[in-house]
């Protein structure tokens, strides 16, 4: 069985490490991304299953980089993080595909149960 | 002093020109009256000197015709002998004496230029007058004498008569002297005089008494009276009453001034009231002020506290987002039950209390961004009733619920009214510890700036002191155990308040209990 790709996207150094580091040893095979330009250049690379965002980066924002993907890739999965939940911007990035949001700070399993429910959907 | 003042006041003016006016009269009337009466005694004893000469001249007569000059000379003693009789004389057409009451006369030749005769004979030359004259002179005690001359006329019997017959063109054949004494005429015009003057005195005295006190009772009492209302008036005291009730000027007068002391004391009561009115609103909207400033200030350091807790939130979740996977990470090393295991955990439980530290900072942010509609208050409370009704902490308390079915709805976003009500119930469950009463209570209110729609959170609990009153509202500020509360929900529950235009206030009693009150403007029945 394959390893699912998943991608991260965020300027936080510790957040792309704590991602890392919950998601490998549960099995998926994790690339890291410092920012939005970044990351939709990884994602030209080869096809992802699934990308984490942060919402707020300096330079491309969540929403833009959730924008480009939809675009680019439709039938990758994308999961905001957020420092804080609005429900201007929860309404806005699941109008724009976003499968769900999860809330800094996460736990690991949070997290993993987040990915595995949209992974889970991609395959249904 | 006195006497002065008497002069110059309205009522010694008006009595000095009265009294004038009333001596000058009096004597004036007094004179014209004396001289009157003089004149009318005077007249009335020329008439009877005039009817006394008649006499004299008839009772001689018979004796003059038949020349019987004894008899005429006995019957002028006889005349001359009455009282005030002087004497009486005949003096013939030469001027002598023929016949006297005083015999020693007898024969005397009168000068034509005698007092008596001069009235006659004015000059020489000129021929003297014919008719009676009358001419009044003063004797040795200075009384009056009225001396009367008539010529006694030709007649016919006289010349006729056989005896001494006088020629007929002879036109006056003689006169009659008479002096009579008008001593008792001075004497009674004097007592009259007197007896007049009396009078005119005693009638000036009674008039000035009665004028001076009827000019004491109508001009000065009222007056004084007056004046001493003026000043009682201009020194404040406006409770003062003028006790004036004639029907004259002066009553009218009276009158007037106490319409406007009493104008005057409504005015000033007005006044009064004014400005105490006016300084209770001055006040009034001194304190409203005061108020929306600290209103205003409170919401502006909750803004801002939102912007920061934004920022805040973002940078701080990160990190730790960090803490809290490695902590799981390092957790999975370590037996459940080790101290390792135990010490890990709580530096994951931490980290989850600074996040929701950061949650309830983020309150502030997201109370601008409400999105409202008309929502019934008693629906809300319900759904918040119903979060909190299962949780173990509410077992012992009993919840009251005090609605009114006819409240008004209000625009507001009932997600965040549920997070104030809830905050409420929450508060209010901490200070009951857990056993109590609380009473939620909702109606219609109106005061001066409109409708509203208040809701009550009232419980049981201890109350709140004063010190710890004048901070419930403040970021941070909790009473409540280290880990329990963040000190944000009431707070935040004012800024989310405050933003949907309403007011949260307190009201509360140590010992007996604390309400809650949250006043949110009723929404305007539409058409």
């Amino acid at each position: 069985m394959n390893k699912k790709k998943v991608l991260v996207i965020d300027d936080e150094d510790i957040v792309r490490t704590s991602c890392s580091r919950t998601l490998a040893p549960a099995g998926f095979e994790v690339r890291l991304a410092r920012n939005g330009v970044e990351g939709l250049k990884i994602l030209e690379e080869g096809p992802f299953d699934l990308v984490l965002t942060d919402l707020k980066m300096p330079d491309m924002d969540g929403i833009e980089v959730l924008r480009k993907i939809k675009e680019g890739w439709p039938a990758v999965e994308v999961i905001i993080i957020t420092g804080y939940q609005t429900v201007d911007t929860a309404v806005k990035s699941i109008k724009l595909g976003a499968f769900d949001y999860i809330e800094k700070p996460f736990t690991p399993d949070a997290l993993i149960t987040a990915v595995s429910k949209a992974l889970d959907r991609k395959n249904a | 002093m006195f006497v002065r003042k008497s002069l110059h006041s309205l009522t010694g003016k008006l009595i000095i020109t009265i009294g004038t006016l009333m001596v000058v009269g009096s004597t004036i009337f007094w004179y014209f009256l004396f001289r009157h009466q003089e004149g009318e005694l005077i007249k009335n004893s020329v008439k009877y000197g005039y009817s006394f000469v008649d006499y004299v001249k008839k009772s001689t007569r018979y004796g003059m015709l038949t020349f019987q000059q004894l008899l005429i000379q006995q019957t002028i003693e006889a005349i001359g002998s009455a009282e005030g009789v002087l004497h009486v004389r005949i003096f013939d057409s030469k001027g002598k004496i023929a016949y006297s009451s005083n015999k020693k006369d007898i024969g005397l030749v009168l000068d034509k230029k005698s007092p008596i005769c001069i009235s006659c004979h004015s000059s020489p030359g000129v021929p003297p007058k014919d008719t009676q004259t009358v001419s009044i002179s003063r004797d040795a005690n200075n009384f009056r004498v009225l001396n009367i001359v008539q010529p006694i006329y030709n007649e016919v019997a006289c010349y006729t008569s056989a005896c001494h017959v006088h020629p007929r063109e002879q036109k006056v054949l003689g006169l009659v002297e008479a002096s009579l004494s008008l001593a008792p005429l001075d004497n009674s015009i004097k007592h009259q005089g007197i007896a007049i003057t009396v009078y005119v005195l005693v009638f000036l005295f009674v008039i000035s008494v009665v004028l001076c006190t009827i000019l004491w009772n109508l001009v000065s009492t009222p007056v004084s009276m007056l004046t001493r209302g003026m000043e009682k008036v201009a020194g404040g005291d406006l409770d003062y009453h003028l006790d004036i009730n004639t029907k004259d000027e002066i009553g009218e007068l009276a009158h007037a001034f106490n319409a406007m002391t009493s104008d005057l004391k409504k005015a000033k009561n007005e006044l009064v009231e004014w400005g105490n009115t006016l300084e209770k609103k001055v006040q009034e909207k001194t304190e409203a002020i005061h108020r929306a400033q600290a209103q205003l200030i409170h919401s502006e350091k909750l803004a801002s506290l939102g912007r920061m807790a934004a920022g805040v939130a973002h940078e701080i979740n990160s990190p730790l987002t960090g803490i809290v996977t490695f902590g799981h990470l390092l957790l999975k090393k370590f037996p459940a039950g080790t101290e390792e295991y135990e010490d890990i955990q709580v530096i994951i439980e931490q980290a989850n209390r600074c996040s929701s530290i950061i949650k309830g900072l983020l309150g502030f942010a997201r109370a601008s961004a409400a999105e409202k509609a008309p929502t019934n208050i008693n629906d809300v409370i319900n759904h918040s009733l119903n979060i909190v009704r299962n949780k173990a902490d509410f077992f012992n308390i009993k919840l009251v619920t005090n609605f009114d079915e006819r409240l008004t709805k209000v625009r507001a976003d009932s997600s965040q009214l549920q997070q104030v009500f809830l905050n409420m119930i929450m508060n209010a469950a901490d200070a009951v510890e857990g056993k109590g009463t609380i009473t939620i209570t909702t109606k219609n209110i109106r005061d001066n700036s409109g409708d509203f729609v208040e809701i009550e959170f009232r419980d049981t609990g201890p109350g709140i002191d004063d010190e710890n009153l004048a901070k419930i509202f403040e970021p941070f500020f909790t009473t409540k155990p280290v880990g329990k509360g963040t000190g944000l929900g009431l707070a935040v529950s004012h800024g989310i308040i405050q933003e949907h235009g309403g007011t949260v206030f307190v009201k509360t009693k140590l010992g007996e209990g604390t309400s809650f009150f949250i006043k949110l403007p009723a929404l305007k029945e539409g058409p």
